[in-house]
């Protein structure tokens, strides 16, 4: 295959789909190099029922201990979906033992997009101007101003079902009809309206789900379970959507068994030329050169090539004048809420798998209302359903009509759980392990990681204030609660190569592009100066496509 | 089980065969011939239990049960690859204690009771169970056999081609979400 592409993109997940279409739709070779193996819709399992499965969905728990214990956190590598999760062996990362983090990671064709969430929320100004307006950390370069029109731009090719609400912390966007609440949520819905009228409303999910056929995939069927693929192509992946686009222009490469070593930097021009791969079947070295480089390899795995990458220019990590390479790590915070039991109709139930939840977006430390003892806030998540036959281990009696009885559907519940900002710390880096390599012998990360204050207590309030709203709805049995998860566990990892004005205090300018390095490109999570409190990855697929516009505009104009 | 297992079965009992003995065992071998992959934890004896034990708390009605869904295969799987061995044996002890519990409340093995004597140990088990349920978490100590007994046996049957589709009408793919259908047309949650 030739060595030598006008682009090469790092990462064919969320972002890197998002790169290998906008560019190659621009006319440019482009190489995408993927560490893991192909994969096709063959390897989607949505439908295999439960007997058909060795363990019926109670997974091989001795193979997953074995070879999966860190990534067995996650709730969606199970026994049909973890295979799409690394092996932990083979990609080892160290913390301190008292700082733990989950690296949770799919590397594959598709990459984490495979098993992604699917909630779709952007972001407006009131994130935006966070950090400046607050004093934290540095200002982001940009306003939604930049991303609105890259936000349609995504939202029309990947389709995002979801309720239009004119809130102006959670900007409505391009959206396709939205899924139903079911009863549950309505009453809950309702009495939060008419309690909190016009600060608190609960909306469902918007989320990158088709609820109609769309640019040739498919509306969902409702069997409820996207993280095992989708033969129908109704939620949207670079597997099922983006990549296949690439592809249709001919100037795709997509090279999968590409584990990514480092940048080949060129000091005499001060641009980046290639990266070395190492091959992950042969474990070859080989080299591939390219005009501009995109690094999309998620958050973490950009930071540790560009450390990988350190030259006698850039010591310490290339593109790193600024030092902030590695650092300012964040994760979401989740897991304050409550649950309760509501009294919606007992003759009705919702019929279908609908894989979307309720949405309720942040109402704290909104312009114009009373201060928060803390700064920023959180959304909840969450919904009702009935109960059904699990509730028999502790229904009492057994035989004819107790089965009978476990046929009807048991009670309604609620449930809110919170999802809240991570603030930008400096002290939360990564850096490159001197003791640890992978399993193609590249070295690997130190994660140095931790909630703050802050963090826990957006997520006491969220239990309380959940557990508030499920008492104005009627709810009994009101249960609030606040775990204790390890950053890492949102999967919404995002920092270590901040964008910003100033090249003294952040590694990306306002167009991903590296301050140092003109032609290289970071458009995944590491790009982040903030986090927000929404699920992060349209904002990422947006500011992918807008530097992908901004490069090629570059090449044309032969500056880059 | 195989031809020589079933007579061996049938050896060990016809020194003091009586007619609900033999009645006992034709049901137990019953079980046993036909089924699909050996068992590899449970033995003879112990699987007649499970079975017995499952098909009781999940009898045959309108649908097949928990026999029939051959709940115990699963269990038996469980207990070999996924438990465990702790946990395995607690499970093992535990069918012992059933039997032991029989014994003494009607003179014969759990297996060998008749429907009503077998309905009269599991409601003293199950009513053991909910006062356990209702007790503090802190204070009630580890739950009992019987708990467990009956987690499997749900998990084992309501996610097996027979409870899935028969029972729960379970349908792989729905096509749509109706989020308000009328419960008593609908189908039952998972």
């Amino acid at each position: 295959m030739p060595r030598t592409y006008d682009a090469l993109v790092v990462g064919s997940g969320m972002t890197g789909g998002w790169a290998a279409k906008e560019l190659t739709e621009a006319g440019l070779n482009t190489l995408v190099l993927e560490a893991g193996r192909m994969v096709t819709t063959e390897d989607y399992v949505e439908h295999v029922p439960p007997w058909q499965m060795r363990f019926r969905g109670l997974d091989d728990r001795r193979a997953r201990a074995a070879d999966q214990p860190v990534q067995s956190e996650c709730y969606a590598c199970d026994e049909w979906s973890s295979k799409f999760f690394v092996n932990d062996h083979e990609n080892p990362y160290a913390t301190p033992a008292d700082k733990p983090f989950l690296f949770l990671r799919g590397r594959q064709v598709g990459g984490r997009s495979i098993m992604w969430g699917r909630q779709t929320y952007r972001w407006s100004d009131l994130d935006f101007e966070a950090n400046l307006r607050d004093g934290i950390a540095i200002d982001w370069p940009i306003r939604y101003a930049d991303i609105a029109p890259w936000y349609d731009h995504v939202e029309r090719f990947i389709g995002v079902s979801g309720e239009k609400l004119g809130l102006p912390q959670l900007p409505d966007g391009q959206f396709l009809p939205p899924m139903d609440l079911n009863c549950g949520e309505t009453l809950v819905r309702d009495a939060i309206a008419k309690h909190w009228p016009g600060e608190r409303v609960l909306t469902i999910g918007r989320c990158a789900i088709l609820t109609e056929d769309h640019n040739g995939r498919k509306g969902c069927h409702y069997c409820g379970y996207c993280e095992r693929g989708c033969i129908t192509l109704s939620y949207f992946s670079s597997l099922n959507a983006t990549l296949p686009a690439a592809r249709l222009t001919g100037k795709l490469t997509l090279r999968p068994h590409s584990v990514v070593h480092s940048l080949i930097y060129d000091p005499q021009r001060q641009r980046v030329t290639g990266v070395r791969v190492i091959d992950g079947e042969t474990k070859h070295a080989i080299e591939f050169s390219g005009r501009i480089v995109f690094l999309c390899a998620s958050t973490l795995e950009s930071a540790r090539i560009l450390l990988n990458s350190a030259t006698r220019e850039f010591p310490t990590g290339l593109a790193n004048s600024s030092g902030e390479l590695g650092r300012n790590l964040m994760d979401h915070i989740m897991g304050g809420g409550a649950s309760g039991k509501v009294d919606a109709p007992a003759d009705r139930m919702p019929v279908g798998r609908r894989p979307n939840g309720i949405y309720l977006p942040r109402f704290r430390n909104l312009p114009g209302r009373p201060k928060s003892p803390f700064l920023r806030g959180y959304a909840y998540q969450g919904g009702a359903g009935r109960e059904g036959w699990g509730r028999g281990t502790d229904l009492p009696g057994f035989g004819a009509d107790w089965k009978r009885a476990l046929r009807d559907p048991g009670p309604w519940h609620f449930n809110f759980y919170g999802f809240g900002e991570c603030l930008p710390n400096h002290d939360n880096y990564v850096e490159i392990d001197p003791n640890l390599k992978d399993a193609w012998g590249i070295p690997t990360l130190r994660i140095h990681c931790a909630y703050g204050d802050n963090e826990w207590a957006l997520m006491k309030d969220a239990s309380i204030a959940a557990a508030e709203m499920l008492a104005a709805a009627g709810a009994r049995d009101i249960a609030p609660f606040i775990e204790h998860n390890p950053p890492g566990k949102v999967i919404h990892e995002m920092g270590t190569a901040r964008m910003g004005r100033d090249p003294k205090t952040s590694v990306l300018n306002g167009h991903n592009q590296a301050h140092d390095i003109p032609n290289l490109f970071v458009t995944d999570g590491a790009c982040m100066a903030s986090s927000a409190n929404q699920n992060p990855s349209i904002t990422y697929m947006a500011l992918t496509a807008r530097a992908c516009a901004y490069a090629v505009d570059l090449m044309r104009r032969r500056e880059i | 089980m195989d031809r020589r297992a079933a007579l061996r079965l049938l050896g060990a009992t016809t020194t003091a065969a009586t007619a609900t003995d033999l009645h006992a065992l034709g049901r137990a071998l019953h079980r046993h011939l036909g089924r699909g992959a050996p068992l590899r934890v449970l033995d003879p004896h112990q699987n007649a239990t499970v079975i017995a034990v499952s098909d009781v708390i999940l009898p045959a009605t309108d649908t097949p049960g928990a026999k029939a869904a051959l709940v115990n295969e699963f269990i038996d799987l469980l207990l070999a690859d996924w438990y465990e061995p702790e946990d395995r044996d607690r499970i093992l002890a535990g069918l012992a204690e059933v039997d032991a519990r029989a014994r003494a409340a009607f003179g014969k093995d759990f297996v060998d009771g008749t429907g009503a004597e077998q309905a009269a140990l599991l409601a003293a088990l199950d009513d053991a169970a909910a006062r356990w349920n209702a007790a503090p978490q802190a204070t009630r100590g580890p739950q009992p056999f019987y708990r467990e007994i009956k987690w499997l046996t749900l998990f084992g049957y309501y996610t097996s081609e027979i409870g899935a589709e028969q029972e729960q009408h379970y349908a792989i793919v729905p096509g749509r979400y109706v989020p308000c259908a009328p419960a008593d047309t609908a189908v039952a949650p998972e």
